[in-house]
């Protein structure tokens, strides 16, 4: 609303503005073109912005709109009469033992998504930190899994855990015990780490990059004067690397957790929630569930805006961090 | 002197050594992150009989093309590939369109609101697509619109387009502002400084969001699977998983599809991550 009341202001402004300028001495027109030029500008700024919030607006804002009203109804596919029922859906959800088992799995699978990825990213980008030939190939292999295709990996691991013939059993043969080929994705004790792996496997080069750059944004003076102090390699990275990047390490937390409790396509593709019992069940794969195969739109409406209540959270702790990051560049 | 040298000998042996175990495990990790890619290409390029034994061979003892053949054959992986395209390119064109208004708004103009619109975006990027897909699935069905992939192309581009503004906005940011401003007294409106100067300064990070969004609509899953129906209409990413399903896919076809698949992906992403990772750390994000 507000952008159209300041574009229709725009054209009588404008307009005033060239009867008295056509009147007005040359001192007083220098004075007044910048003042116009703005006015142009910001109405010319509020029609772009425009376009893009309806856009978003009629495709994202809107639907979030509807699920929430959904959510205080009783729609299910198939019902005669849909009618407002009130918190019923939340008192639902909280008594509901089934959300509760999908808001342990996501954040169990967010943690470990988000430490492994970070560390192994760190780890990384820290080997490559440093002159040596073919570090750039290394550093395109490294990316690889990052422009790789979810379902692509989902097909290729899920063949590497098939328990006939997946290469992934001589692996397991190897260790002392193990006599026959793993179960994996259908063994309820594997199914969830094999998934995390598999997700770390598709995150960590993100998170590589990222603080790669960052790494090698750090002022070379910085160590050159520790060399010249006497400090080891050990205290360089405690003292100068490890305090430098914080600020990243930090806000690529906060982005694999958000990546992670986005993630539905490598999930669904790998176990659809299973084997059984929901242990591999996040929470978004909860909501297409519940939608899709159950046909409880409002119910599913309620999980949306659970879900949507921590995003908000992950976005504000995002915002936070990124502002940590600005300060610290800055200074 | 013979002290000394024999020192320095031992010094270049200790970073020899060091040199050695350093690459070794450079080499070991790197075998570790590729291996999945190389096994898919092993089990695509072999005759499928070599797949089926325990334990499989960790070479390919010799290279076939049938399973490229057979899928071609077989399945309507033209028809997808040709989906794929249009879906992608249709996402694409959208989002420059938009993206480029929306990071010379952000970049060049000044106006009140930036601060809350840029939140805006942000909101956007984070949210999961499984929160909107009901809602969006139910409007499309009501217009008519479901196995459409002009309206699936409209939500693809709608949840890359606050990433690639990001993107494109740190492109503009390296554009000094004078340049920009030359323009205007040189007696460019802003849309024409834009097309005229603000563009082909910043071919790079164009490049950038034109492969971010071809490739979020070429692999994404969630809102097509859902919203494409006929089999006619479906693109690579809904196909390939749709073999998956079929249990008597044979896995070399299956693998063969799949590498086909990412072939172009992976090659794109490579050549531009730079651009992408700049924007990145930057504050933007991929989804």
């Amino acid at each position: 609303m507000t952008f159209k009341v300041h574009r229709s202001q725009g054209f009588p402004l404008d307009a005033g503005n060239i009867e008295r300028m056509a009147q007005a001495t040359i001192a007083e027109q220098v004075e007044r073109v910048p003042r116009r030029g703005r006015d142009r500008q910001s109405s010319l700024a509020y029609t772009l912005v425009f376009m893009i919030v309806a856009y978003l607006g009629v495709f994202i804002l809107f639907p979030i709109v509807q699920q929430v009203l959904t959510s205080f109804s009783n729609n299910v596919v198939g019902i005669n009469e849909v009618t407002w029922v009130g918190l019923r859906n939340y008192e639902r959800l909280l008594d509901d033992p089934k959300f509760w088992v999908a808001v342990r799995v996501t954040f169990t699978y967010m943690a470990f998504v988000m430490t492994g990825s970070v560390i192994i990213g760190l780890g990384a980008a820290l080997l490559l930190n440093r002159q040596f030939r073919g570090r750039n190939m290394a550093r395109s292999v490294i990316a690889v899994p990052w422009a790789f295709p979810e379902i692509s990996a989902v097909l290729v691991f899920i063949w590497m855990c098939n328990p006939t013939f997946g290469v992934l059993n001589m692996l397991a043969l190897m260790f002392p015990g193990v006599e026959t080929n793993p179960n994996w994705l259908t063994d309820p004790n594997m199914a969830m780490p094999l998934v995390i792996v598999i997700s770390i496997w598709k995150a960590f080069p993100f998170a590589f990059l990222v603080i790669l750059a960052s790494l090698q944004a750090i002022p070379r003076d910085l160590y050159e004067a520790a060399e010249v102090d006497g400090a080891s390699k050990l205290q360089m990275l405690r003292y100068i690397t490890i305090p430098e990047i914080t600020p990243t390490l930090l806000l690529m937390s906060v982005l694999m957790a958000i990546f992670s409790f986005k993630q539905f396509t490598l999930i669904w593709l790998t176990t659809g929630g299973g084997p059984y019992g929901g242990i591999t069940e996040t929470m978004v794969l909860r909501i297409y569930q519940t939608a899709f195969r159950f046909f409880d739109l409002a119910y599913g409406a309620t999980l949306g805006v659970a879900a949507f209540i921590i995003v908000l959270g992950l976005t504000l702790l995002f915002v936070y961090a990124q502002h940590r990051q600005d300060r610290a560049r800055k200074r | 002197m013979s002290v000394i040298a024999s020192s320095s000998t031992g010094n270049r042996l200790r970073n020899l050594g060091k040199g050695v175990v350093f690459y070794a495990f450079i080499i070991g990790f790197c075998v570790i992150v590729l291996f999945p890619v190389y096994w898919m290409i092993v089990n695509a390029i072999q005759p499928l009989n070599h797949g089926m034994q325990f334990p499989p061979p960790l070479f390919p003892k010799e290279i076939s093309f049938l399973p490229f053949i057979t899928l071609f054959e077989n399945y309507p992986v033209a028809r997808w590939l040709v989906n794929s395209l249009l879906l992608a390119g249709m996402a694409t064109l959208i989002v420059l369109a938009l993206a480029v208004l929306g990071s010379f708004a952000m970049t060049f103009l000044k106006w009140r609101g930036k601060a809350a619109f840029g939140l805006l975006l942000l909101m956007t990027q984070m949210l999961p697509e499984a929160l909107v897909v009901i809602p969006v699935y139910a409007m499309y069905s009501n217009l008519g619109l479901s196995d459409s992939l002009p309206a699936l192309s409209l939500i693809d581009a709608a949840f890359i387009l606050p990433i690639c503004i990001w993107i494109l906005k740190n492109s503009f940011d390296s554009i000094a502002e004078e340049i920009y401003e030359a323009a205007l007294i040189d007696g460019c409106s802003p849309l024409g400084a834009l097309l005229r100067t603000l563009l082909p300064l910043s071919t790079p990070g164009l490049v950038a969001i034109s492969v971010v969004s071809f490739f979020y609509a070429w692999n994404e899953y969630l809102f097509a699977v859902t919203l494409i129906q006929s089999p006619d209409s479906r693109p690579v990413a809904v196909g390939l998983a749709s073999l998956k399903v079929m249990l008597d896919t044979p896995i070399d076809r299956v693998l063969a599809a799949a590498l086909f698949f990412s072939v172009f992906p992976v090659v794109f992403y490579l050549l531009i991550q730079r651009y992408i990772v700049a924007g990145l750390s930057a504050g933007a994000v991929k989804g």
